[in-house]
């Protein structure tokens, strides 16, 4: 590891004269945030891009290939399977970002206020989400997406995004705590800062890497559970495609038609790692704890 | 000493903790006074409740009893913003230099904290603020001002505290082991400059650390605690000289000189300091003392002068056992 | 000093880390020997490469992304280079190493008597009630009281004192013939601190061990060591007795380090000598002295050739500095007279 010689005495004792200067995010991050990008670009402006229609059928080219005419080929209803992918990843990326805006959005703060403040605040919000927590996600979605029709994608947002609040709670209650006991935090205290002040200038920009790198993997994990989702046949309902109901209704085809699995899978497959990479180089990349030596 | 008034005063202070259903007396009543313009140095070993009694006083923890004043003003009892805005006259600097600062933030903006904190001045003159106090300790703000805190090694970092705690202008610090990590070269820059600074600001400061050397250095006066008690109070020279607690004379026993000819401490304190949650009867460093008594078990020994400044709260004061003997 | 081989010979030892912003010769060749029954201290302020050397000694170095070079004989073994089967050989028979944080080197979930039999029973091949009955007496060796008890005991039970004396208690399991200890005392209260330190004086006389005391606070070293190695910038810069160190050093880094240590017997406000700047970056030492930019003395020659061990007179005394103090003659009589 870089802080192998750290931990084996070597000092830094003169880190004045270095200039500042990280650790490399690397070509492999970028490349994965331009793919991301595309994957974002693609799925704003679907309907503005020059692509076939993801319903229409097309009985003289059933079951094609990849060609020129039909880049990824088309499925057995002749419908273009690049620009169900493009569609589809409307469904994927708006459901990964809407659930974690939600998630965020109400689990971040409270897990921040939490561990501020302590005391019986504290106790009664953590106490309740660690009994959310005990209670398997994926089967309370799964529950509440079977019973709750007609689905729209509103209430999948909804429905994961209230089933990830109290995971966001925890990474970033934490994330506050072994922040919240630096020495610092009690300076700025000691200082006259008002409660205010020391949430958004000192604590704040020390948890946003990890909040954004959870982020990420929790997008990541949203899409994926998604996908799961539509295999089960609970998320958007065909023809409307997306990814996960596409590799679905590939499953019956796999001898006829081996590209209407493998595209679908491979969207959803880059798309996940590439947040996953992202998360993660972020992550080390802004950890001011882990010495670059 | 000569007519000297009390900045600090703290009467019979005490701090609870609880812990597992169980009440922890870290500090179990001190009194004692801070003198304008001297350094007060506050040693004992660790758990003996003196970095306690350091954040008792800034209210960062909550003092069970006692009263502090500070300057004629009640800190004890204070609230909210009265509280806060008390606390700019004392200001504290803290043991791990590189945890109090802010690693995302650059070296201006953590000195000029407490000046943004109370809008006290903004634009040039707050730039004018800032870098002239990172001048007098040592920083050139030119070079280093728009450096995140994270780039410094300890003793800059300790500096760059130094110079946010004195930009509301304090009366008083309160330093809390503020050199005990920092390499001894690095250790006598900063112990120097303290020195300076407090000549330059009229300070006066509570010098809480262990070790016994540094503490005779800095301060004119010093305080012993074992235990969440005071054991011993006096100028720096006589009480190194002339130790009247058994536990000062102990501690200055076992603390290592830089000196292949200094004696070795052979008659060195033996066990280690009972737990705080369950204290000794009466004297609590009697379990240890070769001298106690029936006397030292039955009854809590009460401070005494029996010298201009220095104080024992012993049943047996080594000096006085020696005169009379 | 005997004529005898020594036990441990360290020659040219270098050990270099290979991290991403380039090599950081952490100890930049260090030659020195210890004979049997002799403690050394070696002193140096973070970063000077006192840890590094003693675990490079130990042949505790990760394979990966370090170079150690050089020669290092215990006993006429051979430790650089030597594979990990090898030195487990030594571990602990021959050698053992007492580390800075005993919390961090016991293993929090076991009670302290099963990591000392352990030891016993894997090296000495001692049976389960053969072993516990010497843990106990190793514990009660080390001076915890009440080591029946305490040998059902887990490490969080014991305050940092009777922890560190439960790790002397491990290394000394097999009767080492050399004790490596790193900052055995640092981060204990003084009165624990003496406890320990006389506790290791009179372990070693008695067990005939040789020591390597690692500490940056000169009063551990200044009444506990024969001899004293001062080291700045990953290179031995001063070594001699403990008394020639102390009383006849021509290191300026020397001087400066005892100048700058606030001591108990001098008057309160006695200014501190401080050294001004700080220790440099291992990644870019110069090619002269390294303490040159922080030295009152250092001259054109001192930042651009760098001064080599040379002897002061006595054999045991040596230095590298190219404008060295002169030799105090006065200090060298009293520090004589106070020898006997």
């Amino acid at each position: 590891m870089t802080n192998l010689a750290n931990d084996f005495g070597v000092a830094e004792p003169e880190l004045l004269d270095r200039p500042e200067k990280r650790g490399r995010l690397g070509i492999l991050f970028w490349v994965c945030v331009a793919w991301l990008g595309i994957n974002i670009f693609g799925a704003i402006f679907a309907n503005v891009l020059p692509l076939p229609n993801p319903l229409a059928n097309n009985y003289s080219a059933i079951n094609f290939g990849p060609s020129l005419h039909h880049l990824l080929g088309t499925d057995e209803l002749g419908r273009d399977i690049f620009s169900r992918i493009v569609y589809g990843s409307r469904i994927s990326v708006s459901v990964g970002f809407g659930a974690m805006l939600i998630g965020f959005g109400v689990g971040a703060p409270l897990g921040m206020l939490a561990a501020y403040r302590r005391g019986l605040f504290d106790q009664i919000v953590t106490t309740l989400m660690y009994v959310f927590l005990a209670f398997p996600a994926i089967i309370a979605v799964i529950a509440v997406l079977s019973f709750w029709t007609p689905r729209s994608l509103l209430k999948i947002i909804l429905v994961i995004g209230i089933a990830s609040i109290p995971l966001v709670y925890r990474v970033i209650r934490a994330a506050t705590l072994s922040m919240g006991s630096r020495d610092f935090v009690i300076a700025a205290k000691v200082q006259g800062a008002t409660d205010r002040r020391i949430i958004f200038r000192e604590l704040l920009p020390n948890i946003a890497p990890v909040g954004i790198s959870f982020l990420l993997i929790g997008i990541a994990t949203v899409v994926t559970l998604e996908g799961a989702l539509a295999f089960l046949g609970l998320s958007i309902n065909p023809p409307q495609p997306s990814w996960g109901n596409m590799i679905n209704e590939s499953r019956t085809l796999l001898s006829q038609n081996i590209w209407i699995a493998i595209f679908p899978a491979l969207a959803l497959c880059l798309f996940l790692l590439s947040l996953n990479y992202i998360g993660d180089r972020l992550r080390s990349y802004f950890d001011v704890s882990e010495v670059k030596l | 000493m000569p007519d000297r008034t009390k900045l600090l005063e703290i009467q019979n202070l005490h701090v609870n903790f609880k812990k597992g259903g169980q009440t922890v007396s870290a500090v179990a009543g001190i009194t004692f006074d801070v003198y304008e313009g001297e350094t007060l140095g506050l040693v004992g070993e660790s758990g003996c409740g003196k970095s306690t009694t350091g954040r008792a006083l800034m209210r960062i923890v909550e003092p069970t009893s006692g009263s502090i004043t500070l300057g004629g003003e009640n800190l004890s009892t204070m609230k909210g913003r009265a509280l806060r805005k008390a606390r700019t006259k004392m200001q504290m600097i803290f043991q791990d230099p590189i945890s109090s600062l802010n690693p995302r933030r650059r070296v201006r903006d953590i000195v000029a904290e407490p000046i943004d904190c109370w809008q006290s001045s903004k634009g040039e003159e707050r730039t004018k603020i800032v870098d002239d106090l990172l001048h007098k300790v040592g920083i050139d703000p030119q070079v280093y001002g728009n450096r995140f805190a994270r780039q410094f090694s300890g003793g800059q970092c300790q500096r760059i505290s130094i110079a946010r705690s004195l930009a509301m202008r304090p009366k008083m610090l309160i330093c809390d082991e503020m050199v005990s990590a920092l390499d001894v070269s690095i250790q006598a820059q900063i112990l120097n400059l303290l020195e300076d600074l407090k000549a330059e600001y009229g300070l006066t400061l509570l010098f809480i650390a262990h070790d016994l050397a540094v503490v005779k250095n800095i301060s004119d006066r010093v305080a012993v605690m074992y235990l969440g008690k005071l054991c011993e109070i006096g100028p720096a020279d006589l009480l190194y000289a002339e130790p009247a607690h058994p536990y000062t004379k102990f501690l200055l026993g076992a603390a290592l000189a830089a000196d292949p000819n200094a004696a070795r401490p052979d008659d060195i304190l033996g066990g280690e300091p009972p737990s705080p949650l369950n204290p000794p009867s009466g004297c609590r460093f009697r379990t240890r003392c070769p001298n106690a008594t029936e006397k030292c078990a039955n009854e809590e020994p009460q401070m005494q002068t029996f010298s201009p400044g220095h104080a024992v709260a012993c049943h047996y004061p080594l000096v006085i056992h020696s005169k009379s003997a | 000093m005997s004529d005898n081989a020594p036990l441990l010979s360290v020659k040219n030892l270098a050990t270099t880390f290979e991290t991403a912003r380039g090599e950081v010769p952490a100890v930049g060749g260090v030659t020195f020997d210890l004979l049997a029954d002799e403690t050394i201290g070696i002193v140096g302020e973070s970063g000077s490469g006192k840890t590094v050397l003693a675990r490079s000694i130990m042949g505790l170095q990760p394979r990966t992304n370090v170079r150690v070079e050089g020669s290092v004989q215990l006993d006429g073994t051979e430790i650089v280079g030597a594979s990990e089967a090898e030195l487990r050989k030594i571990w602990a028979v021959d050698v053992a190493m007492i580390f800075q944080d005993p919390m961090t080197s016991l293993n929090p979930l076991i009670r302290i008597g099963k990591q000392i039999d352990e030891t016993l029973r894997l090296r000495l091949g001692l049976n389960k009630s053969d072993a516990k009955k010497r843990a106990i007496e190793l514990l009660d060796l080390v001076g915890i009281p009440s080591a029946n008890e305490r040998y059902m005991a887990y490490p969080a039970q014991l305050s940092g004192g009777m922890r560190q004396r439960v790790v002397i208690a491990i290394a000394l399991a097999c009767s080492p013939k050399l004790l490596l200890a790193d900052e055995p005392t640092t981060g204990l209260d003084v009165t624990i601190q003496a406890q320990i330190l006389n506790l290791l004086d009179q372990l070693k006389s008695d067990l005939h061990m040789s020591m390597v005391l690692v500490t940056h606070d000169l009063g551990v070293v200044a009444t506990r060591t024969d001899r004293i190695i001062v080291m700045y910038a990953g290179r031995i810069v001063e070594t001699g007795t403990t008394k020639e160190v102390f009383a006849q050093h021509r290191m300026p880094y020397t001087e400066a380090l005892l100048a700058s240590t606030p001591k108990v017997s001098d008057a309160s406000h006695t200014r501190l000598n401080a050294i001004p700047g700080r220790p440099p970056d291992l990644l870019k030492l110069a090619k002269g002295c390294s303490f040159a930019p922080r030295c009152q003395y250092a001259t054109e020659r001192c930042h651009n050739e760098r001064p080599e061990l040379e002897s002061s007179g006595s054999p045991s005394h040596l230095f590298a500095c190219w404008n060295p103090l002169p030799l105090p003659t006065n200090r060298t009589a009293s520090s004589a007279g106070s020898e006997a």
